[in-house]
């Protein structure tokens, strides 16, 4: 594999730092300043963002034209104004992670959409049952793992991530005032790492791992249709899922009318495949996962926070289970 | 054969769901991988989670000892012994 080219398009590498920057400045920036005086401030920055990043500007022109053909909404047609929404939506974001953090977005603002009671599961396997997963996306507010750690009540919610930069984001959950929530590092799938996991389900705790970016060193993605157009998606956490035959569930967290609005979906009762089928059964999911997604895109059209070229790797032979 | 390693021939069968192979089709010496029984890397992790489950066993992770545990059936009867004779002293 060619690693430069590689290390010069992949989200992880520059995306994370780049954010992880902004992180920590918008972290210093509200503590010394407070949101208020910050928000304007944020926003200039974000503009010189908008200005600076044509490769950014140009994957969401792309998103937002996907979305609307496959929608069929004209009104969701990418201008100027539309993609630097896009960018604003982001500042507003980065704020409001932060508040989740600093524990100021509180449980009781926060309106929760959960028909078949994924909630009151999450809290009865603090009672002896056996854990679930959590599949989370980058369309709104990821960082609401840490209000679903209040959701559960006490219940271990261990967040899986793939970047090498966890111990920076412990350390700045730590300095923003948030202990509550575990994140573990997963760069590959060894029986180590899944003996762990197994062992925490059992135990009653829950995973959450994000299943709409692909990451840099494991090869395990399945190419399937999103918003019209062939894109990469990790296989890890259904392999994961399968290999620990527990519930998988969806969650989602969106910003609608100026209220987060967390999304819970049961997905599947137990993953299981029979062997001979297990790339199919995986690739079914996952195109039942980006459909789902799809439709929570028309939810809240500006709230996809991948700048990255998202539908890069759909070249033919992309689709490599091993 | 001996009774530990039809045990773990038997627990392949039962993990994988390998309907059609019976515990004298997986020879002791038989590689699992690749060319003999044509398991994958994926049937080596849902392997892995069933000894630990059986038997109660760790496996380190990035070792390269852990790639040679799961080269045979013989080599897992081996490590599974190895394991539960430690935790015995």
């Amino acid at each position: 594999m060619n690693e430069q080219v590689v290390h010069e398009r992949h989200w992880s590498t520059h995306k994370e730092r780049g954010s992880l920057f902004l992180m920590r400045l918008t972290a210093f920036g509200v503590r010394v300043l407070g949101r208020r005086i910050l928000t304007p401030v944020l926003y200039l920055i974000v503009l010189y963002f908008f200005v600076s990043a044509r490769t950014a500007r140009r994957n969401i022109r792309q998103y937002q034209s996907y979305l609307a053909e496959w929608s069929g909404r004209s009104s969701l047609n990418p201008s100027l104004g539309s993609v630097y929404r896009q960018f604003i939506a982001f500042a507003d974001n980065l704020l409001d992670r932060l508040d989740v953090w600093r524990g100021y977005l509180r449980f009781e603002q926060v309106q929760l959409v959960d028909p078949s009671g994924v909630r009151s599961r999450l809290i009865r396997s603090h009672l002896g049952g056996r854990g679930e997963i959590l599949v989370v996306t980058h369309l709104g507010n990821p960082d609401v793992c840490r209000a679903m750690a209040e959701l559960g009540e006490q219940v271990p919610l261990n967040v899986l991530v793939h970047n090498r930069h966890v111990a920076q984001f412990n350390r700045l959950l730590g300095e923003a005032g948030d202990k509550s929530m575990r994140l573990i590092q997963v760069s590959e799938l060894d029986t180590a790492m899944m003996m762990d996991l197994s062992q925490r389900i059992e135990r009653g705790e829950w995973l959450a791992i994000a299943g709409d970016r692909v990451p840099l060193h494991d090869g395990r993605r399945v190419v399937v249709d999103f918003l019209g157009h062939a894109a990469a998606f990790p296989q890890g956490p259904w392999l994961m899922a399968g290999l620990l035959r527990c519930p998988v569930n969806l969650l989602c967290c969106l910003k609608v009318d100026g209220r987060y609005r967390i999304i819970l979906d049961p997905f599947l009762d137990k993953a299981q495949w029979e062997r001979g089928k297990r790339d199919a059964t995986i690739q079914a999911w996952i195109q039942r996962y980006a459909d789902h997604l799809a439709q929570q895109c028309l939810m809240a059209p500006r709230q996809w926070f991948n700048f990255y070229a998202y539908w890069q790797s759909a070249e033919p032979g992309a689709n490599d289970a091993s | 054969m001996n009774a530990l390693q039809q045990e773990i021939a038997q627990l392949i069968i039962d993990t994988l769901n390998l309907e059609d192979v019976a515990v004298d089709d997986i020879p002791p010496d038989q590689p699992l991988f690749g060319e003999g029984l044509g398991l994958d890397s994926v049937d080596a992790l849902e392997l892995a989670l069933a000894l630990q489950k059986r038997y109660d066993i760790r496996i380190a992770s990035d070792s390269k000892d852990a790639r040679q545990h799961f080269t045979t059936v013989a080599s897992l009867a081996a490590f599974v012994q190895a394991q539960q004779d430690a935790c015995k002293s």
